[in-house]
């Protein structure tokens, strides 16, 4: 009992957590990304994973939604090794909205997002109620009602993400990972992508995403994962880990950091390259 | 405040099928989905493919009329048009049919499968190999040792190779292909070798198996290539779902709870069985692989996967294919291969031009 107290305390690995790894190796060929990782998502919190190019998150992302396969350890859904479960059964609890968003051509709005119920459909129950109401309200959630029946092609950057977020919302999963969600859209696009992100973890979905830019992780997320060169660095809640040595730890990057006025949240400046 | 507004703006007691669907509901829990687009195009594709095979059985050196053909299909007829259509005729369109429909269906299923619309089982080889190994058993030989079972097995071993040298997965589409047209290569340099090889007489027997050609073939193997694609449409009916997620990204195609690995093995091995069977049945004519998806996809308005569609194109090509090869120099016959190598040739040049600005070529 009291271990277990202790353990709470100073270990997130012991989190109330549906998706976590452990002892987890992913390898790209020969080339391990990621060597004996073990980490959880907190449930129902906006998780960021941040750091530098090619340091492993996204391959984290694919590894923890089992389109990377591991080389040693396991990733654990509800406790089972996600390679385990049937695929189908996966995909009813956990969405991944990757970078590369390659479409059928010619595939308009409502039918993107149609493609998220695949997995509560079957052969001979190719379309129910709850089909329909879900779509109803990813279209509602992502603000895409007047757009449903314009081609993807025809949209705007931040419209087409907006699509994309809506086809895993009516993929009805308590759990939600997003690769970059906000990369290539202006600034009002991300932060309506952010905002809708925070509303999903409202009502208690489980999300992480790889984020690029450090105020809006630590803004948006309740807890931040910072990794280097395949390992985890240091995480927990955005005031706690950011600091200016992390900053520099990451990205070579000296910097002063304020709190935002309005939020608290840390905002970086003064920004200037260390060199070595 | 979205629920509510929801509730507001729909009541929605009842379930309505998506815009541009029919909804089939058997019992409470079996509901279908049929695209209405789809629906009115396989049967406009139907009704153009049932004219093509009424004009083939009526036109030859001694005509018959329509009417005469429909009796004789009808069991009417007199016993000269009856020996004419049914025992002289109808063999060799149920064998354009067939291959038309095989080839087509194979190459939109690998098109599909590779998200890359030149990824033809005769662009990346497998026609040629089943020709070559075919080609190998009547040289070989002197006499012709099953050849068709020799085609099956050449077109399986293509695969294969072009699959092992891909890198397994063959989740990058060009790498397959590249692979796939240089076995291609060989397999052809190996059947110009053998051909040369041997006495005149013997290459003239390997002959049509190597420009693809519908006279006098093996009933049996029309037979079972019916069969097959009977088994693989099915297949294709079954499995439709799943392949229409192929052209997302694998993340997306696993997310949404596919497993990529089984539905390409899947599409490979409907691709090897409908082509071996084909070359068994005809010889090379891949090309309608080519055209056919492509005209399915033209008339499917480029959306979706037209895997039925592309069946019929393909076996309306075909048809009309022959149709043309055997009366254009009447009584010369021109080899059906070469009938859609002539068309499909430009048509392929066409579409490079036409659709570079696509990035799905």
């Amino acid at each position: 009992m009291t271990v277990t107290t202790l353990h709470q305390q100073t270990s997130t690995h012991f989190m109330k957590s549906r998706l976590s790894a452990d002892n987890l190796t992913l390898k790209h060929g020969k080339v391990s990304i990621i060597e004996h990782l073990t980490v959880s998502l907190p449930e129902g919190k906006v998780t960021a994973i941040v750091g530098p190019n090619g340091c492993g998150k996204s391959t984290l992302l694919n590894g923890l939604s089992r389109v990377h396969s591991p080389s040693t350890g396991a990733v654990l859904l509800d406790g089972k090794d996600i390679h385990s479960l049937p695929s189908k059964e996966v995909a009813r609890r956990l969405a991944l909205l990757p970078q590369d968003t390659l479409a059928p051509d010619g595939i308009t709005i409502e039918e993107l997002i149609r493609f998220g119920r695949h997995p509560h459909q079957s052969l001979l129950k190719q379309w129910a109620m709850d089909d329909q109401e879900a779509i109803q309200y990813a279209l509602h959630a992502a603000d895409l009602i007047g757009l449903k029946d314009r081609l993807l092609d025809t949209l705007s950057g931040g419209q087409r993400q907006r699509a994309w977020i809506a086809m895993s919302i009516a993929q009805e999963t308590p759990l939600l990972l997003l690769d970059e969600p906000t990369s290539a859209l202006d600034l009002g696009h991300q932060i309506e992508v952010f905002e809708l992100i925070r509303d999903l973890s409202r009502q208690g979905k489980t999300l992480a995403m790889v984020v690029h830019d450090l105020p809006s992780a630590c803004r948006y997320s309740d807890h931040i994962i910072a990794m280097k060169k395949g390992e985890i660095i240091t995480q927990g809640s955005p005031k706690d880990v950011m600091t200016k040595e992390l900053v520099r730890e990451l990205y070579g990057v000296e910097c002063d950091l304020i709190p935002d006025p309005m939020t608290g949240s840390p905002i970086l400046i003064n920004m200037k390259r260390v060199r070595n | 405040m979205i629920n509510q507004s929801l509730s507001i703006t729909h009541p929605a007691d009842t379930v309505s099928a998506p815009s541009g669907h029919y909804l089939l509901s058997l019992g409470r829990h079996m509901t279908i989905l049929i695209e209405k687009h789809a629906i009115i195009r396989n049967i406009g594709l139907l009704i153009l493919l049932s004219c093509a095979c009424i004009a083939t059985l009526a036109i030859g050196t001694m005509p018959i009329s329509p009417k005469d053909v429909i009796a004789v299909l009808l069991g009417h007829g007199d016993a000269m048009s009856q020996f004419i259509v049914q025992d002289l005729r109808l063999p060799r369109l149920l064998a354009a049919l067939f291959t038309g429909a095989a080839f087509s269906l194979a190459g939109c299923l690998m098109q599909t499968m590779a998200r890359n619309r030149l990824a033809t089982p005769g662009i990346i080889g497998i026609d040629n190999a089943a020709m070559a190994f075919a080609v190998s058993s009547v040289v070989g030989m002197g006499i012709s040792l099953a050849p068709s079972a020799m085609a099956l097995a050449g077109a399986a071993t293509a695969t294969a190779l072009a699959f092992g040298l891909a890198g397994g997965s063959g989740t990058r589409g060009y790498r397959f292909i590249v692979a796939g047209i240089g076995i291609g290569a060989i397999a052809g340099a190996v059947t110009q070798l053998l051909l040369s090889q041997v006495s005149i007489d013997v290459a003239n027997s390997a002959y049509p198996w190597t420009v693809g050609s519908l006279s006098a073939r093996d009933p049996f193997m029309v037979n079972l290539l019916g069969a097959g694609i009977a088994l693989c449409l099915i297949a294709c009916l079954l499995f439709s779902t799943q392949f229409a997620l192929m052209p997302f990204s694998d993340q997306v195609i696993t997310g949404l709870g596919a497993n990529i690995r089984h539905i390409r093995i899947l599409a490979l091995v409907l691709c090897v069985t409908l082509t071996g069977l084909a070359v068994a049945v005809a010889g090379p004519v891949g090309l309608v692989a080519l055209a056919g998806p492509e005209i399915a996809r033209v008339l499917a308005r480029y959306r979706g996967i037209p895997l039925i569609s592309s069946a019929l194109t393909g076996a309306l090509v075909m048809v009309l294919a022959d149709l043309f090869g055997r009366t254009i120099l009447s009584p010369i016959e021109l080899p059906v291969g070469i009938v859609t190598a002539v068309v499909g040739g430009p048509y392929l040049i066409w579409i490079l031009i036409r659709r570079t600005s696509r990035t799905s070529l």
